[in-house]
Order: structure tokens, then sequence, then C-alpha cells
């Protein structure tokens, strides 16, 4: 009889790396608005932790682009993606084309990845789940009337989900998440 | 891009029993699940070395979720020692090398089947729930592809309808477990099979749920602080077993969900269902030293 193989019990770097990684997003999105440290700065983590070869990308930073494609992903074209990298939005074109999911199946509402800065810029006004009552951040570095536009692109269950990338801090707020821009 | 980027170094099992690309999916399964509290997401359910229907679905959460710092406590109905608990912590432990414990308030990970624990977990506490039926409409409408249009469109009078013709029948709402609850006002979920004394406690918790049909293939969450509402008729109120009274005739602890058990004489005794509670005031009974934390229920009300 062959022995079963023995388990590893230490896992390996890249496996703690995205452990690490979803444990910060998983945290950041339960709780909108409440900034989590990834373990390293940029998108590269998140890409390494969710995306393979079931995945469709879009990345609008050109430097963002080896990381995805060293996943096996997909390069799609925004509408088509899953998963969507905007870097430093400058204008709010591309929020018209990410889908949306549908109320059948909201779970291909894509996941938004996006750099900003937290604790500049407008204040928000954040409530629904993860919020106890409210919780007032700021976030800058975003186009002006980008809260509005998601207001009008999103109507629950169907939405997207917006990472906000600051260094090593995340920011999750998820379609449920009404924010009021203050 | 070299060809060292594309591999990795040889394991004889990956960390935590999944490969990676499982641990991905459930990941991205996760994120949305949180997104939309309460909406059942498909995943694939990958096999683990156990039959389906005895937790896979909570098992593959945990795997995805562990990592060596993680404390992990498992219950089946409460217990920590049962056989399904036992086996599947020490599976945990064995795959992914995680300190156990089965002391709520020391645990980082819960999976449970059918129960939430009597103390009140914390936001860095999250509950894995195994979930055998996940459709709550499946009493009400047995074609799941009209059961998801049901959902699409919020149309829960079925479900409505299913509780009065309980009231009208029987004079009471004859659901025991997995009372539907609606979910941040949009969604209608299964709390999966926890007893009604339980459901209040998924209303605006600090925790995180996760609940995983392993079998069924299908994922939700309910988010810390999230509204989980079960359905009631505003003049029938939502009423958890009349436990608040009984006695543990084993540690003497009272106002907890209990487990009854037949006498030889047609009488019931009955002892604690969440059983670390009961050890733990046995033991605060014999040596005074008190662990037990704060919890949902006092004096047998929901505070």
């Amino acid at each position: 009889m062959l022995a079963a193989p023995e388990p590893s019990p230490d896992p390996s770097l890249s496996e703690t790396d995205a452990n690490q990684t979803f444990d910060a997003l998983i945290w950041a999105l339960s709780r909108p608005g409440i900034p989590r440290g990834l373990p390293a700065a940029g998108e590269a983590r998140i890409i390494r932790a969710l995306l393979d070869r079931e995945c469709r990308a879009y990345s609008a930073d050109p430097l963002i682009l080896p990381e995805i494609m060293r996943t096996g992903a997909q390069i799609a074209e925004i509408d088509a993606a899953d998963h969507v990298f905007l870097g430093a939005l400058q204008d709010l074109a591309p929020l018209d084309r990410i889908a949306l999911g549908s109320d059948l199946y909201p779970d291909d509402g894509a996941t938004v990845v996006l750099r900003g800065q937290i604790g500049q810029g407008p204040g928000l006004r954040l409530s629904g789940p993860g919020i106890e009552s409210t919780l007032t951040v700021q976030i800058g570095g975003l186009p002006s009337g980008f809260w509005q536009k998601r207001r009008a692109l999103i109507r629950y269950p169907m939405g997207f989900e917006i990472f906000i990338l600051d260094g090593a801090a995340v920011i999750g707020i998820p379609r449920s998440t009404d924010i009021e821009v203050l | 891009m070299k060809l060292a980027d594309l591999t990795k170094p040889w394991e004889a099992l990956s960390y935590g029993f999944l490969d990676a690309s499982a641990k991905r999916e459930m990941r991205r399964k996760m994120l949305k699940s949180i997104a939309v509290p309460g909406c059942q997401m498909p995943y694939a359910s990958r096999e683990v070395p156990m039959a389906r229907g005895w937790g896979t679905g909570g098992l593959q959460v945990s795997l995805t979720l562990v990592n060596p710092r993680t404390r992990v406590k498992v219950i089946d109905q409460g217990a920590d020692d049962s056989v399904n608990a036992a086996s599947i912590r020490r599976f945990i432990a064995r795959v992914a090398g995680t300190p156990t414990t089965m002391d709520t308030l020391e645990a980082g990970l819960i999976q449970s089947r059918h129960r939430v624990p009597e103390e009140i977990l914390r936001d860095d506490q999250v509950l894995v729930l195994q979930v055998p039926n996940p459709e709550p409409l499946r009493s009400v409408q047995p074609n799941m592809s009209i059961a998801r249009q049901m959902h699409a469109d919020a149309d829960y009078g079925r479900m409505w309808l299913q509780l009065y013709e309980q009231i009208v029948r029987s004079g009471r709402v004859m659901q025991g477990a997995s009372y539907p609850s609606l979910v941040h006002g949009r969604h209608v979920m299964t709390p999966s099979p926890i007893p009604r004394w339980d459901v209040p406690k998924q209303h605006m918790a600090r925790h995180l749920t996760i609940l995983s049909a392993g079998r069924e293939k299908r994922i939700f969450a309910v988010p810390p602080f999230t509204r989980v509402e079960p359905l009631v008729f505003s003049d029938v109120p939502y009423k958890v077993e009349d436990h608040g009274d009984l006695t543990c005739t084993r540690s003497g602890t009272r106002g907890y969900f209990m487990n009854e058990i037949p006498q030889n004489d047609g009488t019931s005794a009955y002892e604690v269902s969440d059983s670390e509670w009961g050890v733990k005031t046995i033991r605060a009974a014999e040596d005074g030293g008190e662990t037990r934390g704060e919890t949902w229920y006092k004096d047998g009300k929901m505070s």
C-alpha cells in the first residue's frame, strides 16, 4: 500500500501572501470604509490572490498587465471583464461599461480595483451592511462625480464592488453600501 | 516572463488540502457573497476527503481562510466532541497546521453545524455554517430555475403563504429550524438548520458569517451589522424555543438552548446544547475561575 502523502503544515510563500491578502480583502469588504493593510502595496497581491485562468480581466494601467497575464487570466474588454483594474482613474467614462451582473446572477458583477487617497478629499457618509450606523471617511484622488455615478449605475442586487488602494491600505466598498457625499 | 515564474516548488500536498485554484475560486465567491448578503452564489465545490452532506461546504471555506495562526473550533449541534466535529477539527489541524480550541472566545474561526455558540462573537471571529439545503424556497418551489427567478424578483409571497398556512393549521409557525429570514431587506435566506433560538444572534452581529452548502454548491454570507429579520406577521411575533426556564441537569446552567433527553419514565431531562458553555459552567462552579464570556441571551432572554 502506498503511504499517503504527508500534508505540509507550512504554507508556501505564495500561499501565505495570498491568504493574508484575501484576509485583508474580505475584512475590508465586510466592513466598508475601514482601511485594512495588505501585505504589500499595489495590485499585484490582489491579482495573485484572486485571478486565474477562469477569469477575464481588464486593466487600464499597462504596468499591471504582465502580472495579470502571468495568472493566465484572459485579457478582456472592460464590459466583459469580471475583474477591472482602473489604476488612477482620470474620468468617469470607464464606469459606464463595467459589468453589473443580473438580478438572476448578481455574482456576475465585476470587482473593480482602483487607486485613491484615503483620508484626503471629499467626505463620504457610508451606511449599509458592515456598518453599525454610519461611518464617515475621506477618499480622494477620484474624478469628481464618481460616487454619484456609482449610485446611478448600481441597481441592487446588480452592481460592482470597489477596492480602493492607497499604498498598502485597502478600503472595500461593496454594492450594498449607501454613500452620501458630504 | 521566465519559466521559473510560472512554476512553483514541488509540494506533496497543497497547504490546507485545497489547491490554489480552488482557493482562488472560493475567495472570489466569498467576496461576492459578502457584497450581496443572503444571496446564494454558485461555486464549484471541490472534492474533499469527506462525503458531501457532512460539512464539505463549510470545510472548503475553512480551508481557504485558515493560516497557521488561525485557532479553529468546530462544533456539531453545539458539541465540540461529536464525531463529525472532532474529525473535521482534526482534519483542518492536520492539513493546515492550525491550533485548535474548544473555547468560543479563543477561536478565530468557528465551523459549525446547526448551532451558533451562546457566547457573543467578536469582530475578529468568523463563523462558518454548514448548510444542507441553501434554498429557502424549495418547499414552495422545487424548480430551482424558477426559485432563482423568484429571488431575482424578490417574489417571496409563497413564503408568507406557507407560514400563514402553518398558523391556520397548527396555531403556530411549525418551522423549527432553518427559519426563513430576510437579509438586508432584500434576499430571503435559510440561516442553515440552526434553531429559532439562534436566528436573532445573526441580526446586526459583530462577526462575519459565511454559509456554505457543499453538496448544493452554493455559498452565501451575512456580513457584520447586517439586518437579519425572520419572516413574521406583525400580529404573530417571532418566538424562540421555550428554553429560557430550563436548567441543564449536568452543569446547572440555566436560560440557554437545551438538548432534550427522553427518560425511561416518559419525562425529559435537559442538557445545555453548547457543550463548552456547560464545561465552563462546571469549571466555574468547581474552582471559581470565571472563563465565560458575555452571552447573547441573558436570563433566557435575548438582550
